[in-house]
């Protein structure tokens, strides 16, 4: 098997054997995950079907962000598929909306690190989760909170201002 | 792979801040209803750009909010054009895009809009940046002379030809009308954005008098019911027959037979009279609608197949003699 060389195995809590991957961070640090997991991952799935031997090296994300990113991808990899509209679903979706939230409690510059990364890693829930967490920040701010937030110099002119003001005029009371 | 457009993009809008990167305030904003963009416009300059102005976000922001948004020109404020969503709030206003009180938003289904007056004003609006052409009112060379410039009565449609992309513009010279001897002109103009020496291009017309009013344009199609003054199908047209303009080819369609004509006995035609019917757009689709008294009901009839001029009654609606007719 091609891919077989970065993939490893390790017992699960069921007994059974599970494939794992070792991933790479930009530092060096080294993760091994279950293959499950890591193919949340759109980029680490096309890797590993590549194959290549040493773990699958992954140069634009550092070792901090990596193992937020993997905490989600284990999280959400292990939530097994019950019939949907069962009572285990639905304490399953609640368990998972509420670790999706405490996985947000961060400051923005890691939230921006987790986009990035979510971008390159194409983690599609986890990027949508993280634009959204941002996006929900932006959401409720005016012009000038917004460029407090992110530290960005108003570089209108009066004049662009007043024909900013002037198009949003009876749209936004 | 993102295509070096985005990147030249996002390097562009680098320069805002440092702390939300350029890739990553692309992907945050794609988030956010076209409501809160409008707002989040005055924050900075780089922000604007994006989200006003760059075809790879408006593109990218489309797919992502999926909800349909709509063009209204409203009583108390003629000179704008408002983008409203499904549930009637307000997107986003552009000033100045609404012409004048004599200036009507015509029906479209593109991200372009057109608005115009019957005097032969006509501009291209795009919403998403709020740029306007105005078109040209001069004459295409083939009809200089012909058309009397200080009174003129026209008719304009925009549509978008599939196969290129490109944004044509249909406009009809009323001269005189039809028992003045007047005649129809047919001028086409190309859409460019800028406004270059771009000029219009006079057509041949489809040899009968057409019903300007029932202009309806899909898929870069435009389609005419015939002129009322053949009411009676005395002149031997039936009053469903259809012409009408391809954008694309810039040149009149063969004959398309109403459904009238085509599933009701020959005889029974002539009881039928043109201004019963009217065309419209119905879920992309042409449609015509017949009304009736006596019942008051109306048929909607569906264009399936142009080809062969296939056309399915899709309604049947019990109307009351207090409807206006369409059209």
């Amino acid at each position: 098997m091609a891919a077989a060389d970065s993939c490893d195995g390790i017992s699960t809590s069921g007994g059974g054997w599970e494939k794992t991957v070792t991933l790479v961070s930009s530092d060096d640090a080294r993760f091994e995950v279950r293959e499950a997991a890591a193919s949340l991952s759109q980029t680490v799935r096309r890797m590993i079907r590549a194959g290549g031997d040493g773990g699958i090296p992954l140069p634009k994300v550092d070792a901090r962000t990596l193992s937020t990113v993997l905490e989600y991808c284990n999280k959400h990899a292990a939530v097994p598929a019950p019939a949907p509209e069962s009572s285990s679903a639905e304490a399953a979706a609640v368990d998972l909306e509420w670790f999706d939230k405490e996985l947000m409690h961060v400051d923005l510059a890691t939230l921006c690190s987790l986009i990035r990364a979510a971008d390159y890693l194409e983690v599609a829930g986890l990027l949508d989760l993280t634009c959204k967490t941002v996006a929900d920040m932006i959401k409720s701010k005016t012009a000038e909170e917004i460029r407090q937030m992110f530290g960005i110099q108003n570089d209108f002119t009066p004049e662009e201002e007043e024909q900013l003001s002037r198009e949003n005029a009876g749209v936004f009371e | 792979m993102s295509p070096p457009t985005t990147r030249a993009m996002r390097a562009r809008a680098a320069a805002s801040s440092d702390r939300i990167p350029p890739d990553v305030l692309f992907d945050v904003l794609l988030c956010l209803p076209a409501r809160d963009l409008c707002r989040l416009r005055a924050v900075c300059r780089s922000w604007c750009d994006l989200t006003a102005g760059d075809p790879l976000f408006v593109t990218a922001h489309a797919a992502h909010h999926p909800g349909p948004l709509f063009l209204a020109k409203f009583r108390d404020d003629k000179a704008s054009i408002y983008v409203v969503d499904l549930s009637g709030s307000v997107v986003k206003r552009i000033p100045g895009a609404g012409g004048g009180p004599s200036h009507r938003l015509l029906c479209t289904r593109l991200n372009l809009a057109c608005v115009a007056t019957d005097w032969n004003r006509c501009s291209v609006l795009n919403p998403a940046t709020g740029a306007v052409q105005v078109l040209p009112e001069i004459l295409a060379e083939e009809h200089i002379n012909r058309v009397n410039l200080s009174n003129p009565y026209t008719f304009f449609a925009l549509g978008r030809v599939a196969a290129t992309g490109e944004h044509k513009v249909l406009r009809m010279f009323n001269r005189l009308g039809f028992y003045n001897g007047g005649q129809q002109l047919f001028e086409v103009f190309t859409v460019s954005g800028g406004d270059g020496d771009a000029r219009w291009r006079g057509r041949q017309g489809p040899g009968l008098f057409i019903d300007e009013c029932s202009g309806t344009v899909i898929d870069g199609v435009v389609y005419f019911l015939t002129n009322k003054v053949y009411d009676g199908a005395r002149c031997g047209i039936r009053p469903d027959y259809i012409v009408s303009f391809d954008l694309g080819k810039e040149e009149w369609r063969r004959d398309l037979r109403g459904p009238i004509s085509s599933n009701v006995e020959h005889a029974k035609v002539v009881l039928y009279l043109r201004r019963d019917l009217s065309l419209a757009d119905l879920k992309g689709s042409l449609v015509l609608a017949d009304q009736r008294d006596q019942p008051f009901t109306m048929d909607i009839w569906f264009l399936s197949n142009f080809q062969n001029g296939l056309w399915v009654k899709e309604y049947h609606i019990r109307t009351e003699s207090i409807i206006s007719r369409l059209g």
